[in-house]
This record gives structure tokens, C-alpha cells and sequence, in this order.
């Protein structure tokens, strides 16, 4: 050891070591992993064929209207997109959604960082937050149709009430619960607060607002189809409530597998995001 | 070691408490570290090292007595620069962002920074890592770029908190190595934390004694051995031998004044 010269040698010879020991230990682990994903696949599509197969077998025991057939589901779906009735409704939702999304996004992390940033004002403010956000949301509509009334306005205001709290305790326990660790390593290195938040504080919480603003998308679409029912029809939910009341199944759940394939679309996308901004903390957690 | 310079750190009388007073942490400790020194404080665990560290880079205050650096009480700034035990880098800033970061708060201007961050990875031999992210780097090669982020703002204090408890032992011994040497080119001062009696006289100039509950100083030991130590390993000579022999014969008396020997021989970093 003491006859070492200083600096790269020891890190050289490590790397070296461990490129030679990987390629086997790789490989197996590859053809492992490709091996578990197929088989999550293959039980997935299985799953499916299931559901749909018990759709049917419902319909032909129970009936059209406890069931419809998938066909007929199909059938209506694809009606619904031809004559431009299910591309109106969509678009009027994601009207709703991304607004109301969009305002929920930058009150909540600007609320956030205010109540993290500042913990006086945190304490201050706390049990106003919890008790507004245990409140059940439907709650808030008869209200908000009072304030707002019946359209749009007040379908936005609807979905913002919905997305503002997961992202605002999200954001505010982001940077709250800072990584004290680096707090001090900066403070010790001169950082003035200023610095701190913006250069330690804030960065090190983009995780947690990250998944903060994933639930919040998740639950604005359920506040866009709530808003839809309670207020006046429209968009997919609006969609929804005419195809129950006339009992007509099959166009009912052609707008559900609509809904459907939209929370999947948005939460997968922010979760995409998600990985890619957080890259660094997802890589520590599956280790190096 | 010219002994008339006026001391670079000095600390006189110094005590701390915790919790409104309960918990004696310091209590009267005087010392003082001179320029380009290197003094190592040990002690078992509960005896106020990194609160002692703490204090000096001025992150807290003394209760009583007092720290000065350079003949003024100490403010965190470039002037310290601390190494901890986990290198605390920021995880999504690369290796350079990291040493960057430090720099940026000396004030130094945005275009120099990349390359004196360069400049510094070349000198602890991580120029290729650069680019990386601190989890794709080993313990060792992180607690490298804790050093050389410290170094970036060429501190006149080096502070460090047992920054090589937590690595193996070949690392550790590799990288304590690299201390000495990178000290017998800067001669900065360094005041170093460690639980490791074998480990302070290797490194060191002076030992600080330290006795838990409260933290009150045990002894000063000067360490006359050969310099420099990277290039004479000292850990053969009986000098060495007498002086760790010293050392442990004192902190076997810290346990006969009741302190529990599992306590003693606690590698636990106090809070």
C-alpha cells in the first residue's frame, strides 16, 4: 500500500475488476428480468381475455342491461367516435381537467413552498389545511355551483379543488422534510438561506412534488367526471349520466374504456416524467 | 512550527448545552490550532467532538467562553471548510455540479468554475467522473469529492468529521494517504475528528483528548514523529507504540470513572 503512487491507481484497478466480474453476472440478470416481464404480460393479456369473456357470459345469463355485450360496447364506441359525439365530449373534459390541473399545479406547489419554506407560516396554517382537506370534495359542489354556477367556471374551480391538495402537502412535506443532511453541509459552506432553499432545499423535494402532482392528476380527472354528473352534462361524464339514465349500457361503458385509457395515458405520462427528472433518486433506490 | 505566531483558531473556556441547558455537552475547553497545523480530537463517543467542530466552523454558538478564527468569531464561510463522515452531495448535481455548487458560493465567477472544478477532480484522481452522478460513485471515490469540494474554496481550516469511519479498510487507508499528502502541499490546517486512536497519531501533529459528559479536555499530546508520514509510515516505530500505549492507558482511566467500556469503544458519531 505504501509503495502506491496516489490518486487514480487504486480506482483504475477497482473499475478493472469489476468490468471483468460483470458480463456474466449482467447477463443472467437480463435474461432474468426479460423472463419475469414476459410472464407479466402474458398473465395480463390472460387477465383480459378473462374480463372480456365474463362479460359476455354475464350478458347471456343476466342480460343487456346488467351487461352488454362487448360487441355492442364496441359497436357503440366505434359510433361514438365516427359522428363526433365522443371527440366534442373529450375535448370539453380535457378543457376542464388541464385548466383546472394547470391552476391546482401552480397554486399548490407555490402554496407548498411557502408552507415548507417558511415553517411559521406552516404552523400557522396547518389545521385550516387539514380540516379543508378532509372534507370530502363533493362536498364543496353545492357551494361552488352557488359561487360559479353550472358551467365551465365552475367545473375548473371543481377540478382545481381536487388537485390543489395532494399537490400542495406534497410540495410543502417535500421541502419540510429536506434532507438535513445537506441542509447543513451548505449552511456550513456559507449558503445563505436564499441559496438553501433554492439550490438545496427545493431540488432536493422535485421527488415528492413530482408524485404530489401525479396524484393530483389522478384525482382531477375523478373531479372532471364528478363535476360532469353534478353540474351541467357535459364533456364524459356528461356522456356517462345521459347513456345511464336511458339505460343504454353499451354506450355507457364505451365512454367508461374512454376514461379509462385517459388515467392511464396521464398518470403513465407523469410517472414518465417523473422517472426522468428524478433520475437520480430512482437509481439510488434500486442501488448501483 | 514556529510556536510565537499568533493562533489561527483559538478557543478559550469554551461550554455548550442542549435542550434548554439540561445536557452539558463542552465544558471548559481551551485550545488553540495554529496555522498550517494539523490537531486531531478524539475521544469516545458523548464527548462533544462534532459539536466542537461545530463550533469552530461557527454553525453554533458558545453558551460560554470563546472561539475565534483569525482573531474574530467564526461565521460559516469559505475561510472553513468541513468534510463529514458521509460525503453529502447533492444526488442530482453531477460530481463537478457538486464542487461547482461550493465555488459558486465562494463567488466565484460562473465561466471559472468548471474549470477549477476540473482542475480539483484531476487532483484527487476523478477528472473522468465528472460527469457522473455521486451514486454511481463507490463510497471512497464520494468521500474523494467531499474533499476536493472542501478544498475548492481553499479554506484556511479544514474540518473534518471522522470523514473515513464509514469506508473500508483499504480505502481508509488509501485515502488517509492522500490527506498527508495533499497537506504537505497546502498546509492548511486541519482539525479532524475521529474515534480512532491509531488514526490520530498517525495523522496528526497534536492529539486532543477528550472526556465525555460533559466534553472537557483529557490531555494535549504533541506527536513528534517523522515528517512526511505518507513517505515514512510511522505505525513501526516504538515512538508510535508508546504514544497509542499513552492513549489508550488514558481513556482506560476515562472508564474507571464510570463511563461503560461498550460507550468507550463506540464508533457512534454524536449528534
Amino acid at each position: 500500500m505504501n509503495e502506491q503512487q496516489a490518486g487514480a491507481p487504486p480506482i483504475a484497478a477497482g473499475l478493472a475488476a469489476r468490468t471483468v466480474a460483470a458480463p456474466d453476472a449482467a447477463e443472467r440478470a437480463r435474461r432474468r428480468r426479460s423472463r419475469d416481464s414476459t410472464l407479466v404480460l402474458a398473465l395480463q393479456v390472460g387477465l383480459a381475455i378473462l374480463v372480456i369473456a365474463g362479460a359476455y357470459w354475464l350478458n347471456a345469463v343476466a342480460g343487456k342491461l346488467v351487461m352488454p355485450s362487448p360487441t355492442d360496447i364496441f359497436t357503440q364506441f366505434v359510433k361514438l367516435w365516427r359522428d363526433g359525439t365522443m371527440l366534442k365530449a373529450l375535448g370539453q373534459s380535457l378543457v376542464e381537467m388541464l385548466s383546472g390541473f394547470a391552476l391546482g399545479a401552480v397554486t399548490g406547489v407555490v402554496g407548498g413552498m411557502l408552507l415548507g419554506g417558511f415553517r411559521f407560516v406552516g404552523r400557522v396554517l396547518d389545521p385550516f389545511v387539514n380540516a379543508i382537506n378532509s372534507t370530502p370534495g363533493a362536498a364543496f359542489i353545492p357551494l361552488i355551483i352557488a359561487w360559479f354556477g353550472l358551467y365551465t367556471e365552475a367545473k375548473v374551480v371543481v377540478v382545481w379543488h381536487a388537485a390543489f391538495f395532494p399537490i400542495l402537502i406534497a410540495t410543502a412535506a417535500g421541502i419540510g422534510n429536506a434532507n438535513k443532511d445537506l441542509v447543513e453541509m451548505a449552511r456550513s459552506f456559507g449558503a445563505s438561506r436564499f441559496t438553501l432553499f433554492w439550490r438545496v432545499m427545493l431540488p432536493d423535494a422535485v421527488p415528492t412534488i413530482l408524485s404530489g402532482l401525479r396524484i393530483g392528476a389522478a384525482i382531477a380527472t375523478v373531479g372532471t367526471v364528478v363535476a360532469e354528473l353534478y353540474m351541467a352534462q357535459s364533456g364524459l361524464g356528461g356522456l356517462l349520466a345521459d347513456a345511464g339514465a336511458r339505460f343504454q349500457m353499451d354506450r355507457y361503458f364505451a365512454v367508461v374504456i374512454v376514461l379509462m385509457a385517459l388515467g392511464t395515458l396521464i398518470t403513465g405520462g407523469l410517472k414518465l416524467v417523473e422517472n426522468r427528472l428524478g433520475r437520480w433518486r430512482i437509481s439510488q433506490r434500486e442501488g448501483r | 512550527m514556529d510556536a510565537r505566531a499568533a493562533p489561527l483558531i483559538s478557543l478559550r473556556h469554551v461550554g455548550k448545552s442542549f435542550k434548554d441547558g439540561q445536557v452539558r455537552a463542552l465544558q471548559n475547553i481551551s485550545f488553540d490550532v495554529r496555522e498550517g497545523e494539523f490537531v486531531s480530537l478524539v475521544g469516545p463517543s458523548g464527548c462533544g467532538k462534532t459539536t466542537l467542530l461545530w463550533l469552530i466552523n461557527g454553525l453554533i454558538e458558545v453558551d460560554e467562553g470563546e472561539v475565534q478564527v483569525n482573531g474574530a468569531p467564526p461565521v460559516p464561510g469559505p475561510d472553513l471548510a468541513m468534510v463529514f463522515q458521509s460525503a453529502r452531495l447533492m444526488p442530482w448535481r453531477t460530481v463537478a455540479g457538486n464542487i461547482e455548487f461550493a465555488l459558486a458560493l465562494r463567488g466565484i465567477d460562473h465561466k471559472e468554475r468548471h474549470d477549477r472544478a476540473m482542475a480539483l477532480l484531476g487532483s484527487v484522481g476523478l477528472r473522468d467522473f465528472a460527469e457522473a452522478y455521486p451514486h454511481e460513485l463507490s463510497g471512497g471515490m464520494q468521500q474523494r469529492v467531499g474533499l476536493a469540494r472542501a478544498l475548492s474554496v481553499e479554506p484556511k481550516v479544514l474540518l473534518m468529521d471522522e470523514p473515513f469511519a464509514a469506508l473500508d479498510a483499504m480505502t481508509r487507508e488509501v485515502l488517509r494517504r492522500e490527506l498527508l499528502q495533499m497537506w504537505s502541499r497546502r498546509r492548511m490546517a486541519i482539525v479532524f475528528v475521529t474515534h480512532d486512536i491509531d488514526e490520530a497519531v498517525l495523522l496528526s501533529q497534536r492529539v486532543v483528548l477528550l472526556r465525555p459528559r460533559p466534553g472537557r479536555v483529557d490531555e494535549i499530546v504533541e506527536v513528534e514523529l517523522p515528517e512526511p508520514r505518507w513517505r515514512h509510515d510511522p505505525r513501526g516505530l516504538p515512538a508510535f507504540a508508546e504514544l497509542r500505549a499513552h492513549l489508550w492507558a488514558r481513556i482506560r482511566d476515562m472508564g474507571r470513572d464510570g463511563a461503560g467500556l461498550e460507550e468507550l469503544a463506540g464508533a457512534f458519531p454524536e449528534a
